[in-house]
């Protein structure tokens, strides 16, 4: 099945032209049907080989190409033809990443079905679904980055037009707009970072990329500026720091194409691209912790946001983002096998969270959890399957936030002290605002009589997606923690680069034995990653190498060590978690939430500027309008210096000059020229004047004359 | 005093010849006068053509011959000469040459 995984990508994008030109308009057509059969078939696809992958049936990574295109290129002189490769790279995350997007997917078209049921433009929602998604699994299976930013930039347009789908309305427009051009402005980093690399490298076959660095060619300066450039990228696309500010906006599109582009396809694309091209950040250390830190300030912010908001699908976009900010942190502080567990856990108890969200919505017809209250009754099944979704992002244990959150903070732990404690705050943060979202929506009474008198429990069409997830968001951990299958699966890239050597001979007694006595390694490995820790120094390469050498022999227990928080923080997290928790309830519980509303009276500054979103939107604001008066400025100088000074003064130059030339032409040329005219004038009117009547005997005498006076010349010449 | 005569003397009596008909063609107010003293011109044209033909190619007698067409062709010049002063006598009562100025421009 492997061979045919190019047809993944494929197929959805089928599906969508047909759905978008194929189907006609009609709020019952059966279209959404040929993308949620589409989809399904992916889904099949992507299970197999996602069985062969994890069953070690399958070589890996797989990787087949075409023949593109090529063009002529000529390089010192040299003139060649370049073939431009296409083709599909599938290796553990890609052959994991497409089971989560074709299933969040699948699960949210069938929810979307009865969600969008009385939509004027339905079939077209679902062939713009499908399109989203394909454009993501593009990027997934790509083995050429090119391909893959292609499929990035349809990602882009697929959020602008879910997004601004209702654009009767103001805000859908507004919102799609902002969305845009904040992750274009990300964009143009990835795009000048693959620039960079082709130029570099000569190739966008991330192999190639891969082999480049492994044979020491690239500096750690170039890799630092390449990554740099990828991290801006996923910065727009992963909506992290400063770049956020797009999707608490995004919620404005339809809940369940939120759900999409927060769970599998738009947010996941920068944490993707980040781990496809993560060798290049393994060879730029500095780049590493740039990541780190924007991944850990993000969520931080994010999830301070989520503290104060009352609007669930605002919430849970805040909630979004600083779990993308565990992510980024993972990967920057070298957890790349947590952080692609967390996107996977993350994925299903997101698409959960929003699913569940958007059938309060359907059902309620209010975004305010205000209003809301004592659903529990009269929705039950999305009560209990929320209730999972919370109990996984919260990290309860057991569920697969727990596995995927726990191996991230332990890998930040043995990294990075101070990142550290700000993450766990976040993670308590992030219990108690997902309790908060849940205790005011569903627990207690209702507030809003009439709201809550007409509320309805969803069909079966929109409960069986969320019953579903729901299991997975509980199970999905466990199952990949066992056996660390998540280990194999997610297994790190390693580079040897020229940085190697060199952590080899600094830890000569501790990296040789490693290799050659596998049984031994254990302590060997506790002093190599002991190493960062003493220097406060994350993610150098050197831990790292060894690390990787060791965990290819051993391939179990030792290399679960930057997987495990020290003991006595291990147990107490979930206690910590509970107490959080708990708190929440207590703030929460009444239909009045007294406390709370003190707390918000006595700390009203802070509210203000978490309401205000940390003023990062009138950061931007003020940004534009600074860079309109700029331009104005700008603008100004043009009209009045350069125009005045320049132009028309070299202008007024060229008038004088010309003046001055006219002069001198008037004066000497034409003089000379109306000189030799009238001398020549005045010659023949003198000559005539000799002449008189018409003497013939005159001009006789003169031609005698002239006749004589040639002969004398000629004769004695 | 007997010397033989030469070139020289010819082209000298031509010479002599030519510009007393030239003197006679500028000054001479009769047309009458001026048409003999070209007449005069013609002839010292013919002495040198007869001389250089005895001097220069006795064998043959082509400059001779020519000199007898000039004279053919002067007769006959001269006629349309005396024509046209006839009738431009007729017409203006006189034959000074300085009262026929109409062909100035």
């Amino acid at each position: 099945m492997i061979e045919h995984a190019y047809l993944i990508p494929l197929i959805p994008f089928a599906a969508s032209l047909i759905m978008m030109f194929g189907a006609k308009e009609d709020p019952h057509s059966p279209a959404p049907w040929i993308g949620i059969g589409a989809m399904a078939i992916c889904l099949g696809m992507s299970l197999s080989i996602l069985n062969a992958v994890a069953g070690g049936t399958v070589p890996l990574p797989y990787e087949h190409n075409w023949q593109w295109f090529s063009f002529a290129a000529s390089i010192g002189g040299k003139s060649f033809l370049y073939d431009m490769p296409i083709g599909v790279l599938i290796d553990g995350p890609a052959a994991l990443t497409l089971v989560v997007v074709t299933l969040v997917s699948l699960m949210v078209q069938i929810y979307s079905i009865a969600y969008m049921h009385e939509d004027a433009r339905y079939k077209r929602y679902f062939a713009f679904v499908s399109f989203f998604t394909a454009s993501m699994l593009g990027l997934v299976v790509s083995s050429n980055i090119l391909v893959g930013f292609m499929s990035w930039e349809l990602m882009g347009l697929s959020s602008y037009l879910l997004i601004g789908f209702w654009f009767e309305k103001d805000g859908p427009t507004e919102a799609q707009k902002k969305a845009f051009m904040t992750t274009k402005l990300g964009d143009s980093g990835l795009y000048l970072a693959l620039l960079f690399i082709f130029a570099k490298v000569g190739s966008f076959q991330i192999t190639q990329i891969h082999q480049f660095i492994n044979q020491g060619y690239m500096t750690t300066t170039v890799a630092t500026v390449i990554a740099i450039g990828i991290l801006f990228g996923a910065m727009g696309k992963s909506a992290q720091f400063p770049l956020f500010i797009w999707l608490p906006d995004a919620m404005e599109g339809p809940t369940p194409g939120s759900a999409l582009i927060h769970a599998a396809t738009m947010v996941a694309a920068g944490i993707f691209v980040v781990a496809r091209l993560y060798f290049v950040f393994l060879a730029a250390p500095d780049a590493m912790l740039a990541a780190a830190w924007i991944g850990c300030i993000t969520a931080f912010m994010a999830a301070a946001m989520a503290l104060v908001s009352y609007d669930i699908k605002r919430v849970l976009a805040f909630s979004t983002v600083s779990q993308l900010g565990f992510m980024m942190c993972a990967l920057g502080v070298g957890g790349y096998t947590a952080g692609l567990f967390h996107l996977t856990t993350h994925a299903f108890f997101k698409a959960l969270l929003f699913l569940g969200a958007g059938s309060v919505i359907h059902s309620v017809h209010t975004n305010d959890m205000r209003l809301m209250g004592g659903l529990s009754k009269k929705m039950p099944v999305t009560f209990l399957t929320m209730g999972a979704a919370i109990l996984a992002i919260a990290g309860i244990p057991f569920t697969s936030g727990y596995y995927s959150k726990d191996m991230i903070l332990a890998n930040i732990y043995h990294a990075n002290q101070p990142i550290f404690w700000i993450m766990l705050g976040t993670a308590l943060m992030t219990a108690f605002y997902m309790s908060r979202l849940f205790i005011l929506t569903f627990w207690g009474d209702d507030r809003d009589h009439e709201k809550h008198h007409h509320a309805h429990e969803s069909p079966f069409l929109m409960t069986g997606p969320l019953v579903l997830l729901a299991f997975l968001a509980l199970v999905s951990g466990f199952m990949l923690d066992r056996k660390g299958l998540v280990y194999s699966l997610l297994a790190k890239p390693t580079i040897t680069a020229p940085q190697a050597p060199a952590a080899a001979e600094a830890h000569p007694a501790e990296a040789k034995p490693a290799e050659a006595h596998p049984a031994e390694a254990k302590p060997a490995e506790h002093a190599a990653v002991a190493v960062p820790v003493e220097h406060a120094a994350p993610a150098t390469e050197a831990p790292a190498e060894a690390h990787a050498a060791a965990a290819s022999h051993e391939g179990g227990e030792a290399e679960h060590h930057e997987g495990h928080l020290p003991h006595w923080l291990h147990l107490a997290l979930p206690f910590l978690v509970l107490g959080s928790i708990g708190l929440a309830f207590f703030l929460y519980k009444g239909p009045k939430y007294a406390v709370a509303d003190g707390l918000k009276a006595n700390l009203a500054p802070v509210f203000r500027l978490l309401d205000r979103r940390w003023f990062l939107d009138d950061a931007f604001d003020l940004l534009v309008v600074l860079c309109d008066k700029v331009a104005a400025l700008a603008f100004w100088i043009d009209a009045n210096v350069v125009d005045r000074v320049f132009v028309d003064g070299w202008g007024l130059l060229m008038r004088i000059v010309a003046e001055v030339s006219n002069l001198l032409d008037a004066l000497f040329v034409d003089r000379t020229v109306d000189g030799f005219g009238g001398l020549s004038l005045d010659l023949g009117v003198g000559l005539r004047a000799l002449v008189k009547d018409g003497q013939v005997q005159e001009y006789l005498m003169y031609a005698a004359i002239a006749f004589s006076l040639a002969a004398t010349l000629i004769l004695t010449r | 005093m007997n010397a033989p005569l030469t070139l020289a003397h010819y082209m000298t009596l031509a010479g002599i010849l030519f510009l007393i008909g030239i003197f006679g063609a500028l000054t001479r107010r009769n047309i009458s006068g001026i048409l003999m003293s070209i007449e005069l011109m013609f002839n010292a044209a013919n002495i040198n053509l007869a001389a250089f033909d005895r001097f220069l190619h006795p064998e043959g007698v082509t400059g001779q011959a020519l000199a007898l067409f000039v004279m053919t062709v002067a007769a006959a010049e001269i006629v349309v000469g005396l024509a046209l002063l006839l009738a431009i006598y007729r017409g203006t009562d006189t034959v000074y040459a300085e009262d026929f100025n109409l062909l100035k421009g």
